[in-house]
């Protein structure tokens, strides 16, 4: 409206500026040259002259109140339109933020239920298989010598992502029976699910390889460079249980040196027989299933143990040292009134990348019914170098690897047991070799026929 | 009372001697000869981990190990080196996974392996 009113004033003005361009002259021209007032009558042809312009005038006014008049609709229309472009806009902008509450409603609803970890459902997943097979030659002293056993010894891994991991390890072999005939055991060695938690801790649970010392975790199988396991690690403790754990490792610099740590609660060893006799300790048989449908530990509590260690790696290239010390304590007979408890400490340490020396020092006592606390304690040291380190570039050298070993077992029951072994390893391939050994072994039972004196081993063995 | 069959005493008592020997031996000759034969092991005769590694994430920084070197170290440790041509980039990813928490290692460093391995993987 206020626009009309501004037009109509600026018509106005122009029809009287036109008006006064006609009139001011001639006011002038009176005023300035002073005639007769009888001669100041306008003649008829100004005046037709005059009636003509207002006429003209007046056309151009209604022209233009015309073209106002539309134009001043066209404005309306104009406002009109705007004002449902507007409404159409603000009801757009409801229904995209209405469809945009309830997309994030459903995403967080879908978020929810799917939980972590997300990546389980692309393709960041793996299966795949590693493990060992062995196939061993024995003639021990005052025996037959025999084609010992093939033993196939699968780990089958599944990644569930870049954190969750399930790994299980088994051991298949042959043994004969004694009235004839063989069987076949297959053997669960470990089964754990790990969920890295982050940089600094790791829960592993399950069947799992108790870090007591490091030789059941890191030296089993085709790993370790002799057929057989240290006597101490064998006797006196067990090489994996059934319980959850925590375990992380912090780095100390840049310079590849940490600590690292594992502690864990398991079922803890047991009774063969339910007594709390000295012979009846079973170090690895608590498994959680019993044969009577009760689902319970066979004693009240379960044990708790853990593991700390420190590694350094030197300026020399391959020279490196780690220690740990561990232990293990908890209950072990049925009625809960004696504990079984272990201690280990072990060092390994590379000098160069030929030279290798590991062992482990392991002392554990129980409580016992019949013969009160057994100590028992062993250690085992082994030394192994590589001839590619010498200048020989021969082959038959480059590939050899020459072991010792020295071991000791005192079952604190009346019984000690040394032995010395010496070897060597040919590797045809990095994970193909041939290892042969024999062993001296030294006990003070009084029966030799049970305890030979000597073993050769001569043993094949792939990692895979 | 210890009951050891003596005519055995003697003769593993020296084997044991000689072995031990032989590695002090092998040693001690291994130091001499460290420069010249450094990386060796004894099949294949060149380590894996000295292969050329490609990635630029895996270039020396000065008092920083690196994940070739890392690679080296911890296998060593248990078992010989493995050549990262012998598994996929995938396959890698779950056996670092399961080598870092056996040998409980740090992850960070488990980080700096895997990458090594995978960009020199099979694949």
């Amino acid at each position: 409206m206020n626009t009309s009113i501004r037009r109509e004033k600026a018509l106005g003005m122009v029809v009287a500026c036109f008006m006064a361009s006609q009139l001011v002259p001639c006011a002038i021209a009176q005023s300035t040259e002073p005639v007769p007032v009888q001669q100041a009558t306008v003649s008829a042809a100004d005046f037709q002259k005059l009636q003509d312009a207002v006429a003209k005038l007046s056309d151009q006014v209604q022209k233009l109140q015309q073209a106002n008049s539309a134009q001043q609709q066209t404005h309306a229309d104009d406002l009109d339109q705007i004002k449902r472009l507007q409404d159409q806009v603000g009801q757009t902008q409801q229904t995209a933020q209405d469809a945009e509450k309830k997309s994030t409603a459903v995403a967080q609803s879908q978020e929810q239920e799917l939980q972590a970890p997300l990546d389980e459902a692309t393709v960041n997943h793996n299966f795949q298989m590693l493990g060992d097979a062995e196939f061993q030659y024995i003639k021990a002293d005052n025996q037959h010598g025999t084609f010992y056993q093939a033993d196939f010894a699968p780990i089958f891994l599944y990644r569930a992502g870049d954190n969750i991991l399930f790994e299980a390890g088994f051991d298949t072999t042959l043994q004969n029976n004694d009235g004839g005939g063989y069987s076949t055991t297959f053997n669960l060695s470990f089964a754990q699910m790990d969920y890295v938690i982050n940089d600094y801790v790791t829960l592993a649970a399950g069947e799992l390889l108790i870090p007591l010392g490091t030789y059941e975790q890191r030296s089993a199988g085709w790993l370790n460079k002799i057929p057989d396991d240290p006597l101490a690690v064998d006797a006196l403790i067990p090489g994996s249980e059934i319980g959850a754990e925590l375990q992380g490792a912090i780095p100390v610099g840049n310079d590849g040196k940490f600590f690292n740590y594992a502690v864990y609660g398991a079922n803890g060893p047991s009774s063969t027989d339910n007594t709390a006799d000295a012979g009846s300790l079973d170090l690895g048989g608590n498994v959680g299933a019993r044969s009577d449908g009760i689902n319970a530990n066979l004693h009240p509590d379960p044990s708790g143990g853990g593991r700390l260690g420190f590694f350094v790696p030197f300026a020399k290239p391959h020279t490196d040292l780690e220690v740990g010390i561990s232990g293990q304590t908890g209950e072990w007979d049925n009625s809960g009134n004696y504990n079984w408890s272990a201690g280990v400490f072990d060092a390994a340490l590379h000098l160069g990348p030929n030279f290798e020396l590991k062992g482990e020092y392991i002392k554990t006592s129980y409580g016992t019914d019949n013969m009160g606390e057994i100590r028992q304690d062993g250690w085992w040291v082994q030394g192994s170098y590589k001839l590619a380190g010498l200048p020989f570039d021969a082959p038959i050298i480059r590939n050899t690897e020459l072991v010792a070993r020295y071991d000791s077992l005192n079952d604190g029951m009346g019984t000690t047991t040394q032995r010395e072994t010496a070897g060597m390893i040919y590797y045809f391939t990095n994970t193909f070799l041939f290892e042969g050994d024999y062993e001296f072994l030294n006990t003070n039972k009084s029966n030799p026929n049970q305890n030979p004196t000597g073993n050769l081993i001569l043993q094949l063995s792939l990692g895979f | 009372m210890s009951i050891y069959k003596q005519p055995n005493a003697l003769f593993p008592t020296t084997l044991a001697a000689v072995i031990a020997i032989m590695v002090i031996g092998g040693l001690a000759s291994d130091l001499c000869f460290a420069q010249s034969v450094s990386g060796a092991s004894p099949s294949p005769t060149n380590s894996p981990s000295a292969q050329p590694n490609s990635s630029d994430a895996n270039a020396v920084v000065p008092g920083q190990i690196t994940g070739a070197e890392l690679y080296s170290i911890h296998c060593n440790r248990c078992h010989p080196e493995r050549y990262p041509t012998e598994r996929t980039a995938a396959n890698w990813k779950t056996i670092n996974l399961h080598m870092q928490i056996r040998a409980n290692i740090p992850p960070a460093q488990a980080r700096l392996i895997l990458k090594y391995l995978q960009d020199n993987s099979g694949r």
